[in-house]
């Protein structure tokens, strides 16, 4: 009836997870009953639930993706504290416990924390940037959404009914086969992992379609800002490498639920093909997470230098050539997995090829500061940070990119301080400066400046206290996922890391206290105009937070940087742009399509984790139910009326003539 | 916001992939289409399986052959079946084809090479043990 | 003179801006710029993305049965198992169900529901006829032992036919539906655009089976 679901799932004799599964689950069934307690729940439904407001959508991902970040930070708090009690003793987590720990930290930080904060942001600025109302298919948009969540839900209550992984976060086989993994760890992962690429598929679909069919008229291609370049790229790699992921995990579940043999010791299975395919899957992933974050750089850059970017052309070039080459490289993921010499050369020259397209950003990013009046704000500071630690892990990746030095350094502490170097540098970096960057567009008041200043130092320097020490120990041997180690040589450097988290963990506090003084202070940091740093782009030109339906009248784009534009006539001439005539607005209904989708696709997970086969039957039908019951409405839209439309726009045009009246005098031409 | 009227732009509004520009056809011309798809793909499939099963030809060419006629037959279903054209109003249709076309390419081959490499260096127990056993 | 004067800006030193020779007009740098294009034209081109999307991941399985072609661990390979006949009668009835699937496209052009659910019901039988001779295959093979879990090579011929009989019957859970929506609701833009999408999904189904066939019942089985 329930499978192989028993009470014995929950883990009684582990007080570790047993305890924190416990707190953690109190505190969502606590959350929730005070929603409902306090009457929230209509509003939350009806307003964020079935919303699909990219905006809104955008907001949802982001706060997904925070949560995970922080779930994912703890677990390698764990992990650094685990190794630096265990030279020559045992730690305080059993290795059974210490191996699902690795591999959640691995599965929740890419594809439940970072991929859900680089789609978050491309939701929320990407309309905007573009002059549009909204994504070119705004209830899918909702849907993936909705089944990441159900992903991370899956990953999550893992801890409390059965266990996770113990494989690392990409399952190898035949380590992950049932022969070796015959617990539900493994499956809850494979379904976590599909769920949410179901989701992200779709999303690279919503933009790809949207970036490259619905902008505002006489917005040509190179009249876009360069983070549409930098998402309509990364975009594109979901749509090419996603499938792949899909496959390689497909068959792996077809191995583990119906005893195929693509991948196991017997009956001629090749376990390679899995490395191979998920390595397909695995390089370009990281570019996905990467591009976003390099068009988040370009944009502050920019804006914080009062310049336009230099070198824009060169730019675009420069994101479609890694776009392209990231499909040319993934072998030197298992160079010495017995490919050989000739296989080692290409890819390995391929891999340095690659860097060359991130080096003419660089330039780039350097130029568009030289001449420029900079401001230190705290998005300028992350991006500055972000150049000098990205060009030190691009570096080490460029060294391992040799294939007899990798040979040396394959999975060892080196590589992992490598790709932590890179992605920290880049994309957790480039999340903190976009989140202070576009915040007052979201929320309509600015993060506070002291503790967003706090927050990077502490980041900043605690990520070089962690890992340049990792560099060091993989250089002396350390490999990684030790659970104890023996080697006197290595311990000075992992205490030393373990220093290094915790001013990572000052970090994250800070940027907690961040938020909370900054709700606080709102009314001091509120952004009156809409266009709080001097914006180039078409989102400043909105109010803070910008009506549902965006643009009042989509702007007719005339030049690059469209907004500068207009905003330096309006200076100069000292006047707005005549008022337009206000029509009705049509927008896309809300809708509980994508939260019904989540919910039987959770529904459905848990049931295949789990052998429920009735359950999992019930869930499929509940989902082409969903499906039907969506296709089958007659009304789409919902009209905005003039008036309602109008009334906004005057009010941000209000807001706007009061701003120019007060500066006027004051306006520098640069 | 401003008066300039499109027409300055000489660029055409796209197509739908898989639709037929509305104004141009007539129904008879459209079915007409549609036969002589059936016709010419039904044509190279029965020369596929003649290649394949007759002993005519010399056999090492018998793959090439079959994947010409493939791609062949393809590109029969594209463009009268599909509607894929040249034309202007077709080209991101066509760019995303050749994109879609390029990521198959890599996955395709880039596996078979690295496989082909990896099993010559490492091969899989299976195959080793049926090789000692004279299987 | 102020040198935000717009109609010289050009911050990104294309060459090319706004009002170049002085004339007023608009020389936009590149393609598309004539705003959002009508909903027909988005939901075409995101269904070809998906489409394409799809055939990425069928070229994954594609390329897993190059490769595991030969791990028969000792039991029959292709040329032991297939029918040819078979394969003929499921390249017809799809190839069939393809241009029956062209000439609901043309009967919705002329506006008439009696052609239109004619031309999706046939299109709907002969893709069931595929399914069955496929299941009867599938059922024959794994009755007399030679299922998917006999062998690597038999794993990936299950799964590389069986996803493409997969995509197949999902389509006619989609064609039936659609019929009933076309049924009720009758020609509205939203139900031609996903009839348009239907058809792009059944012919792309047929471009995947003549890889399959080539590759799998054709060359596979090659000597």
């Amino acid at each position: 009836m329930l499978g192989k679901l028993t009470w014995n799932a929950i883990p009684w004799d582990q007080p570790i997870p047993l305890v924190s599964a416990s707190v953690v689950f109190l505190i969502f069934i606590g959350v929730i009953v005070w929603i409902i307690v306090k009457g929230h729940f209509p509003y939350l439904w009806r307003e964020w639930i079935t919303s699909v407001d990219h905006k809104r959508i955008g907001v949802m991902y982001l706060l997904l993706g925070l949560v995970m970040l922080l779930r994912g930070f703890i677990d390698a708090i764990m992990m650094r504290s685990q190794q630096a009690l265990a030279f020559q003793a045992e730690g305080y987590l059993p290795p059974e416990h210490y191996n699902q720990i690795f591999s959640a930290h691995g599965t929740l930080m890419i594809f439940f924390a970072g991929m859900p904060i680089v789609i978050g942001l491309m939701n929320f600025v990407v309309p905007l940037q573009l002059g549009v109302r909204d994504v070119a298919f705004p209830t899918l948009n909702s849907t993936s959404f909705w089944l990441s969540a159900s992903g991370a839900f899956l990953v999550n209550i893992s801890l409390l009914i059965g266990e996770f992984a113990r494989v690392g976060w990409l399952p190898y086989p035949p380590l992950a086969e049932t022969t070796y993994s015959p617990g539900v760890g493994v499956d809850y992962y494979l379904w976590a992992v599909q769920i949410s690429g179901v989701g992200t598929l779709m999303t690279g679909v919503n933009f790809v379609t949207t970036i490259l069919k619905i902008r505002a008229p006489g917005m040509s291609y190179f009249r876009m800002p360069i983070f549409c370049w930098t998402a309509l790229a990364s975009n594109l790699l979901i749509i090419a490498a996603f499938p792949v992921l899909t496959a390689a995990l497909a068959m792996l579940q077809l191995d583990r639920y119906l005893g195929f043999h693509f991948f196991t010791n017997e009956a001629g299975g090749n376990m390679m093909m899995f490395i191979n395919l998920i390595w397909a899957w695995g390089h370009p992933e990281v570019y996905i997470l990467v591009l976003p974050a390099f068009g988040i750089f370009s944009e502050v850059f920019s804006t914080f230098s009062r310049k336009p970017l230099f070198g824009y052309r060169s730019m675009v070039i420069a994101t479609l050539f890694i776009c392209i080459v990231s499909f040319c490289v993934w072998l030197h993921h298992f160079f010495t997995m017995g490919a050989g010499g000739n296989v080692n050369a290409v890819f390995g020259i391929a891999t340095s090829v690659i860097a060359v397209g991130t080096g003419v950003k660089i330039y780039n990013w350097v130029f568009t500061m030289y001449g420029g009046r900079i401001q230190f704000s705290t998005p300028m500071l992350w991006s500055i940070g972000f150049i000098v630690t990205f060009v030190i892990g691009g570096m080490t990746g460029v060294l391992l990119a040799v294939p007899p030095a990798d040979f040396q350094l394959h999975n060892s502490m080196f590589l992992v301080a490598h790709f932590h170097n890179v992605i920290i540098g880049a994309v957790l970096f480039g999340a903190l400066a976009a989140l202070t960057y576009w915040f007052p567009k979201a929320f309509g008041f600015r993060l506070d400046e002291y503790w967003g200043k706090w927050a990077f130092w502490f980041g900043f320097l605690g990520f070089y206290a962690t890992f340049v020490p990792l560099y060091v120990a993989g250089l002396l041997g350390m490999t990684r996922r030790l659970q104890h180690y023996d080697i006197a040589m290595w311990r000075p450097w992992v205490l030393a890391a373990a220093f290094g988290v915790v001013l990572l963990f000052c970090g994250a506090v800070a940027q907690v206290i961040q938020l909370v003084v900054s709700i606080r202070r709102r009314h001091e940091l509120r952004d009156e105009t809409g266009d709080p740093w001097d914006g180039r782009s078409l989102e400043w030109s909105t109010a803070s937070p910008p009506p549902a339906f965006n643009f009042a009248v989509l702007p007719n784009v005339q030049g690059e940087e469209p907004y500068w534009t207009i905003k330096r006539r309006s200076i100069e001439t000292q006047q707005m742009s005549a008022e337009p005539e206000y029509k009705p607005i049509h927008m896309p209904k809300n809708s509980p399509t994508g939260f019904f989708m989540g919910f039987f696709a959770t529904m459905g997970g848990f049931a295949m984790v789990w052998h429920i086969w009735w359950l999992a039957g019930v869930a499929a039908a509940g989902i082409y139910a969903v499906f039907v019951w969506f296709a089958w409405r007659d009304v789409d839209e919902y009209e905005i009326p003039a008036e309602e439309v109008a009334a906004a726009d005057r009010a941000r045009r209000r807001v706007r003539q009061e701003w120019l009246d007060a500066n006027a005098k004051a306006e520098e031409f640069a | 916001m401003s008066d300039h009227p499109r027409d300055a732009n000489p660029n055409v509004e796209d197509v739908a992939p898989g639709a037929i520009d509305a104004e141009e056809y007539t129904i008879r011309e459209g079915i007409l289409g549609y036969v002589i798809g059936l016709v010419l793909a039904t044509l190279l499939t029965v020369v596929s399986f003649y290649v394949a099963k007759s002993h005519q030809f010399w056999q090492p060419s018998v793959p090439i052959a079959l994947v010409v006629l493939a791609i062949a037959q393809m590109g029969v279903h594209l463009v009268f079946f599909i509607h894929i054209t040249t034309a202007p109003d077709n080209t991101n249709n066509i760019l995303a084809l050749a994109f879609g076309v390029l990521i198959v390419t890599l996955v395709v081959v880039g596996s078979l090479w690295i496989m082909y490499n990896l099993n010559h260096n490492l091969m899989p127990m299976d195959q080793m043990m049926h090789m000692q056993r004279g299987l | 003179m102020s040198t935000f004067e717009a109609l010289q800006y050009d911050p990104y030193k294309l060459g090319r801006g706004y009002g170049e020779g002085g004339d007023g007009r608009d020389y936009a740098t590149g393609h598309g710029e004539r705003g959002p294009a009508s909903a027909r034209v988005i939901v075409g081109y995101g269904f070809w993305i998906f489409l394409l999307s799809d055939i990425v991941l069928f070229s994954c399985f594609f390329a897993t049965f190059a490769v595991l072609r030969t791990a028969t661990a000792g039991g029959p390979s292709g040329a032991e198992l297939f029918e040819p006949w078979r394969v003929a009668a499921q390249t017809a009835f799809l190839l069939l169900s393809s241009f029956a699937c062209g000439m609901a496209a043309m009967a919705t052009r002329a506006r008439s529901h009696l052609w239109t659910q004619a031309g999706l019901f046939v299109t709907g039988l002969l893709g069931l006829g595929f399914l069955l001779l496929e299941a009867q295959e599938f059922a024959t093979m794994i009755v007399g032992g030679n299922g998917p879990d006999r062998s690597a090579f038999l794993s990936s011929f299950f799964a590389l036919v069986g996803l493409h009989g997969l995509h197949v019957t999902v389509g006619l859970l989609w064609l039936g539906t659609m019929m009933a929506q076309v049924y009720f609701k009758g020609f509205q833009t939203k139900i031609l655009g996903r009839m348009l999408c239907f058809n792009l999904f059944w012919h792309t189904l047929d471009i995947i089976w003549v890889a399959i066939f080539t590759v799998v019942y054709l060359i596979g089985v090659a000597p």
